[in-house]
């Protein structure tokens, strides 16, 4: 038996005595202090933005938002080790799929595959939950995607979402201001909109819109340019 | 059976192949394809086995896509030729050799390349090269024809007449040619006669 007093502190996957796992809702909480991404789904795309990651000007800005395969884009915000062991597993699923059936992997096929992955973190003692939560956001033969993975190993679908840090005052702004028939300029500065209410941020954004089966990663400008 | 070319020009690369496919002694196919692109800048060329070939053709197109998404920049083609190569190394040493020969040809910034690698996973770096079965006719041709110093145009004039000779003599190869030129602007597929003759 743990002494008690090791509280929170306990390495194990182990219940709590009201049926939570903490280790999973910790990692659910380290999420939360990670910087935001917001998705929105319009009837003939699905976009992401970000801000890319730009506080030293001695340091390079990094990117945030990542190919996973032409017709796939994947943003995260955790840990950044755990986002990047992700992508890596999602891109080497896209692969695995082009070698057995010849074709781009469909969004929902990939999504699964990493919810599965991450899952697994959640049922072992000795390893820990990720600390990470991604918006995935493609386009394929079925139509275009938006969908969300959690530490938990839940995967959720929808027109409109945010995670990372503030993720609530994001929402409210896509609650708000979310229409069915949103053209993608709108999409775009309504998502900034949401964005900068979550992350006050002085860096440049960084848009991923999926459209016509291709993923296309740009900055603001580049973006509005191609919803003209 | 089969007869595939590659050549390399001052300004790209040309594959060209008959379309006949060989079971046993029937025709079992007058319109295979034996060039494949494994992107917009890289092709391959391939003579035996089909499903052999086929597959390394998918795994190579797997792993270097990965790879670019992975580093950000696509493979060179003596990187993709040195992964193709690899693999068939890899089969002929745990006696399940992949029965195929695969020219690998494009362009990059080195300029053009062209590269033949065997069932035995070897790789040369050639300026012009022929395989399968109609390959003695084809050398035939090439060697008088072939300059260095050619353009991708008349490249593909050189590489057709080469399958088109070896398609005259030898019973293995036929049912057209296909021609495919890669430059710096892109990949031009040609198709030349087909099913019939």
């Amino acid at each position: 038996m743990m002494p008690k007093e090791f509280g929170y502190e306990r390495p194990f996957m182990l219940y709590s005595p009201d049926g939570r796992l903490i280790q999973v809702e910790y990692a659910a909480e380290a999420v939360r202090h990670g910087s935001p991404v917001v998705g929105i789904r319009g009837k003939s795309f699905s976009l992401m933005v970000t801000h890319t990651k730009d506080t030293d000007p001695l340091i390079d800005p990094v990117e945030k938002i990542h190919l996973v395969d032409e017709n796939i884009g994947i943003a995260g915000a955790g840990y950044t080790g755990d986002i990047n062991l992700l992508i890596d597993e999602a891109r080497l699923e896209a692969q695995r799929y082009r070698v057995v059936f010849e074709d781009p992997i469909d969004v929902k096929s990939i999504v699964n595959h990493i919810t599965q992955f991450m899952y697994q973190f959640t049922r072992y003692s000795g390893v820990r939950p990720l600390g990470a939560a991604l918006i995935v956001v493609g386009s394929d033969r079925t139509g275009n995607h938006l969908y969300q993975i959690d530490p938990r190993g839940l995967m959720m679908s929808g027109k409109a979402m945010a995670i990372g840090m503030n993720c609530e005052d994001a929402t409210n702004v896509l609650k708000e201001g979310y229409r069915e028939d949103l053209n993608m300029k709108d999409a775009i500065l309504l998502a900034v909109k949401a964005l900068s209410k979550a992350e006050e941020s002085g860096s440049p954004v960084e848009v991923g819109i999926a459209k016509g089966s291709k993923f296309i990663k740009t900055n603001l400008e580049g973006a509005l340019k191609l919803a003209n | 059976m089969t007869t595939v070319v590659g050549l390399k020009c001052v300004d790209g690369v040309v594959l060209a192949s008959d379309r006949r496919a060989s079971k046993g002694g029937m025709i079992g196919s007058k319109s295979v394809r034996k060039i494949y692109a494994l992107d917009d800048n890289k092709a391959v060329a391939i003579a035996g086995q089909l499903s052999d070939a086929s597959y390394l053709i998918n795994l190579v197109k797997a792993e270097a896509k990965l790879m670019e998404f992975r580093r950000g920049f696509p493979l060179t083609v003596k990187e993709a030729a040195k992964l193709l190569s690899n693999i068939m190394y890899l089969g002929m040493r745990s006696y399940t050799p992949y029965i195929t020969e695969i020219l690998v040809a494009g362009i990059d910034e080195t300029g053009p390349r062209l590269f033949e690698a065997d069932v035995s996973g070897a790789i040369t770096d050639e300026d012009f090269t022929a395989t399968g079965s109609g390959s003695p006719m084809a050398y035939g041709l090439l060697e008088g024809s072939y300059k260095a110093d050619i353009k991708v145009s008349d490249g593909a004039i050189i590489a057709a007449k080469a399958v088109k000779a070896a398609m005259e003599r030898d019973p293995g190869s036929g049912n057209g040619i296909q021609v495919l030129k890669i430059t710096k602007d892109g990949m031009e597929w040609i198709d030349i006669g087909g099913n019939g003759s």
